[in-house]
């Protein structure tokens, strides 16, 4: 296609060579009025008539010049350039504009970019690791764990292209000089380094024969943070001992940063130790839970084929054996992010909804902006008509200021992603697991952001651009014709609606979110927080038998109890409202000495404690006895039950003396309940109350690791800290010891309401300045405009407060409008939050709901007055003058 | 900035071509030259001239060359080119055809 190319050529000349092609053009038309200048003269006229008439009859030359440079084509390139000229210079003539848009959209952009990763990065990230989309999680029937002979022997089976397994409950204790600390690790099958392709920093990763659990291996690859923080980043750590639960083990390999771990999360366990009996007790039992499983997938097979082959191991292995798993329950790609998170999932759309709400109310901001800054510029757009731009070319113009917004505001937005990121990766949280949310700055997070600008601004711009350029087509420069007519409905009067409507909902959830922060602070646990501290131990288990762990105990409450100070003291298996609570059962329980048919579904938490628990926690006694040291192996079954299990399952019977069945090890156990303690909460301090069951820790010395001493103080309970702490770390040297005041422990209770009211609030309060900056600037805007109407009103006898009623009642409408629609929806939105709630916190609080509404009533009242005194304060005279 | 109608814009193409198909010529030589060829009865206004002579250049059936007039200035020269050779033929074509029809058509009963 010579001529195609010879016309883009015309065309690429023309636009290099702009100049030049003006010049030439400039110098034909030149020529063309010297001819007709000579023509005219030699049919008499004089000079300068001679020059006038020529001219006249060319008609307008820059019109002409312009018309020609049309037929290049290169006028949108042209113009474009000049247009983003233009409009920098133009907006750059308004700096607060600017500022404002720019704010807008990058707090809203910037804040979801933010919320969208941070989601992401917990949920979704790919663990690392050598061609990670091969990796499947395995379930076997129902359950996320399975034991140890079952890996090895589906690992045998050669059904996948190696299986591994990892278990990250739990911790082990470090010791390092004086200091004893338990940490939190990640048990892995010895074939895990190998599977899995992990990558390391330093030295390597054990292999699959050195750390067979049969031969008691003692290995361990670190993380990069206890890398730094503990081995002083020591390039030489490789080699070195550790000593784990008091043993020697040695350094392999050092983890890279930034590592995701397998459990996902932005879970990142410190030590990386190859499964033993020696750091899981039991590990060869038939049932322990000893590993999740993941395995890889063999080159070029498919799941389904890869599941099939697995599933028929562990039927065949069911046949042989009827106690083993009847078959596979699931198979699905680790990439696929961890399932059965719905609650996370859950926190995370609300947050993106906010993120939304408040992009969507900068949209709103700066839309409103825009066309209040086109009002302004009417006459400039008319004139631009007048000289005959094109509608199309005036909407360009105007839609070329969003391209700078757009530029400016994904600045703003990144740098607002950039500080949400240190904010957040700086502040400690209270959390028993070690956390890194390693959230890396890279192009994705960039392109998030930077799509969500361009999205906002050419939202929030082609409105305005469009009704811009529409303005200007009315007949030019008779704007004053408009200015006594008030229209409500106006472009800029559902923008008003909007982002009242959007406002209101992102300030619903705030104040809800905000309120059940205070209300959580304040509701009681059930328990005395103020006067009490607990120590949690973790033991080495291999050191104790149930016996000498019982011994151990009963020693460390009489030491306690012992330190000046200390009134009471108690040990529990598990502490309310720590991640070690307890257990939460449910089963169906028969009362003996009643026909089997009156048993009941029954669900509880259950702790195992020690004589004097409840005094000591400030639990209070309500009928019958506390556990005694009586209560020992050997003596009947005793169990105490809180209020509402009485109220609950034991409803017309006497509580004292019943003989409840409780599932034990294989068979229902009898257990007189001796007791009625009051209610208190268990798992989170938002819960609905629970039933609960106590049991004699002297009757049933718990399993696991970790176990309570508690003590009452009469002091200070910071006082006791570091007595009770040396005096437990005494007896047992290589026990990890954390002592807290009972106050400061519960920070993790109260962790999820202070999150979610954190980020909520953050991110409401960042609406709400936006909101109310807008529906200022909207309504006072639209009040200034009014001046000249409102002068004429006053001119022709209108009181003061009339015309204020007018302005008000106008700007009220509006705000009403948009504060229903808003209450309507937020009431919807709200509705998934109910489980983040405490307990008896509607999801559609009349408080949140009412103050949400006050608050809009009083901003728009508050927007409206001051340009409204201003009107009526302006003679009729002046108004009518202004423009 | 009215726009000339279709049949008019064509028509110029029309004259322009056949114009300079003759020999190159700059825009005044060609208005006049059209204003005299058709006695006086086409005025070309400049408007409508210099726009359709840089649209014709686009299109690749004119081409620019500097010459010199009759008094010796430097200008801007518009000569046809093989393509506007057969545009001009082709528009030449449709001219006559279109011509034909409307005189059969105003002149229906009079013969």
């Amino acid at each position: 296609m010579p001529r195609t190319l010879d016309r883009l050529w015309h065309r690429l000349r023309a636009l290099l060579l702009r100049r030049r092609a003006d010049t030439s053009l400039a110098a034909e038309i030149a020529l063309h009025l010297e001819e007709a200048e000579r023509e005219h003269r030699a049919r008499g006229l004089g000079p300068a008539e001679a020059r006038l008439a020529a001219r006249r009859d060319f008609g307008g030359v820059a019109l002409i010049e312009e018309q020609c440079r049309d037929t290049r084509r290169v006028a949108l390139a042209q113009s474009l350039i000049q247009d983003l000229r233009y409009g920098l210079r133009a907006l750059l003539a308004q700096p607060l504009v600017v500022l404002a848009a720019t704010a807008s959209i990058g707090a809203g952009a910037g804040a979801t970019a933010f919320v969208v990763n941070l989601a992401s990065e917990l949920l979704l990230a790919k663990p690392s690791g050598r061609d990670v989309d091969a990796l499947v999680n395995i379930r076997l029937d129902g359950n996320s764990h399975v034991s140890y002979a079952d890996w090895r022997a589906l690992d045998d089976a050669g059904a996948l292209d190696g299986l591994a397994g990892y278990h990250v409950e739990g911790s082990v204790n470090i010791r390092q000089g004086d200091r004893t600390d338990a940490v939190v690790p990640m048990l892995v099958t010895a074939n895990f380094f190998d599977v899995l392709g992990v990558p390391l920093a330093l030295g390597r990763g054990f292999t699959a024969v050195e750390a067979a659990a049969e031969r008691n291996p003692r290995l361990v690859v670190v993380s990069d943070g206890f890398w730094r923080a503990r081995l002083g980043a020591d390039p030489g750590a490789v080699g070195r001992a550790l000593i784990v639960n008091g043993e020697p083990y040695t350094i392999l390999g050092v983890l890279p940063k930034g590592l995701k771990s397998m459990p996902g999360f932005g879970l990142a366990p410190e030590v990386y130790l190859p499964l033993s009996g020696a750091l899981l007790p039991g590990l060869y039992h038939p049932h322990a839970a000893a590993a999740q499983l993941v395995g890889r997938l063999k080159p070029g097979a498919g799941i389904a084929q890869a599941a099939a082959a697995l599933d028929t191991v562990v039927r065949r292995r069911r046949v042989e054996d009827p106690d083993r798993p009847r078959h596979l329950g699931a198979m699905t790609p680790v990439t696929s992010g961890v399932p059965g998170l719905g609650s996370i999932w859950s926190f995370f759309a609300v947050l993106v909804v906010v993120g939304g709400l408040v992009l969507g109310i900068a949209c709103a901001n700066v839309a409103g902006l825009l066309l209040a800054r086109n009002t302004v510029r009417q006459k400039e757009l008319a004139l631009r008509v007048a000289l005959g731009a094109s509608r199309a070319r005036v909407a360009q113009q105007l839609f070329v200021e969003s391209i700078w917004l757009a530029v400016l505001g994904t600045i703003s937005g990144v740098l607002v992603m950039v500080l949400a990121m240190a904010v957040v990766g700086n502040v400690p949280l209270p959390l028993p697991l070690p956390l890194e949310l390693g959230v890396p700055l890279d192009w994705r997070l960039f392109a998030l952001t930077l799509s969500m600008v361009v999205i906002a601004t050419v939202a929030s711009g082609v409105l305005p651009a469009l009704s811009g350029s529409r303005d200007a087509l009315s007949p030019a420069l008779k704007q004053t014709e408009r200015a006594y007519v008030h229209r409500r409905w106006t472009l800029r009067g559902l923008l008003v609606i909007g982002q009242v409507t959007l406002s209101v909902g992102l300030v619903v959830t705030a104040l809800l979110f905000v309120r059940n922060l205070s209300l959580a602070r304040t509701s009681s646990p059930g328990f005395d927080t103020a006067q009490t501290v607990v120590a949690q131990l973790g033991l080495v288990e291999s050191r104790y038998t149930p016996e000498t762990r019982v011994a151990f105990l009963q020693q460390a409450v009489e030491r306690v109890e012992a330190l000046p100070g200390v009134e009471r003291a108690a040990f529990a298996f598990g502490m309310p409202l720590s991640i070690r609570h307890g257990r939460t059962s449910g089963a169906r329980l028969t009362i003996a000495g009643e026909p089997a048919t009156s048993g009941f579904p029954a669900s509880w938490a259950e702790n195992i404690v020690g004589p004097g628990y409840f005094d000591t926690i400030g639990i209070a006694r309500r009928q019958g006895r506390d556990f005694t040291a009586a209560d020992t192996v050997g003596t009947p079954p005793v169990a105490i039950v809180n209020e509402t299990f009485v109220r609950r399952y034991l409803s017309g019977r006497t509580p004292i003396g019943l003989h409840v069945m409780l599932p034990g090890p294989g068979h229902d156990i009898d257990h007189e309940i001796v007791g009625v303690v009051a209610d208190s909460r268990h798992r989170s301090i938002g819960e609905s109350q629970m039933a609960a069951i106590y049991l004699a820790y002297l009757q049933r010395p718990a399993d696991g690791r970790v176990v309570h001493v508690l003590a009452r103080v009469s002091g200070d309970p910071a006082a006791s800290l570091r007595p009770v702490a040396s005096v437990l770390a005494e007896l047992d040297r290589s026990a990890a010891v954390d002592v807290q005041t009972v106050s400061q422990s519960l920070a993790f209770a109260f962790l999820p309401s202070r999150v979610g009211a954190a980020l909520l609030g953050g991110l409401g309060a960042i609406g709400l300045t936006l909101a109310m900056a807008g529906l200022f600037a909207m309504v006072s805007y639209s009040v200034t405009r009014r001046t000249k109407e409102i002068g004429v009103r006053m001119a022709l006898g209108a009181p003061a407060g009339a015309v204020v009623r007018l302005v008000v009642a106008d700007a009220a409408v509006l705000v009403a409008t948009g504060l229903v629609i808003g209450l309507v929806l937020a009431a919807l939105v709200t509705q998934p939050l109910a489980m983040f709630l405490v307990d008896g916190l509607s999801p559609h609080d009349p408080l949140a709901f009412a103050g949400t509404a006050l608050l809009f009533a009083a901003v728009s009242v508050a927007a409206t007055i001051p340009p409204v005194r201003r009107a009526i304060g302006v003679g009729p005279l002046v108004a009518l003058r202004t423009e | 900035m009215g726009k000339p109608s279709d049949l008019i814009q064509g028509t110029l193409d029309l004259l322009i071509l056949k114009t300079v198909s003759l020999e190159p010529k700059h825009g005044w030589a060609i208005a006049k030259r059209i204003q005299q060829v058709s006695q006086d009865a086409l005025q070309v206004t400049q408007g409508s001239l210099y726009p359709a002579l840089h649209r014709l250049e686009q299109q690749g059936w004119l081409r620019a060359k500097t010459g010199q007039t009759d008094t010796g200035r430097e200008a801007k020269f518009y000569a046809l080119t093989p393509a506007g050779r057969k545009q001009l033929a082709r528009e030449l074509e449709s001219w006559d055809r279109l011509s034909g029809a409307i005189g059969l058509v105003v002149r229906d009963g009079e013969a």
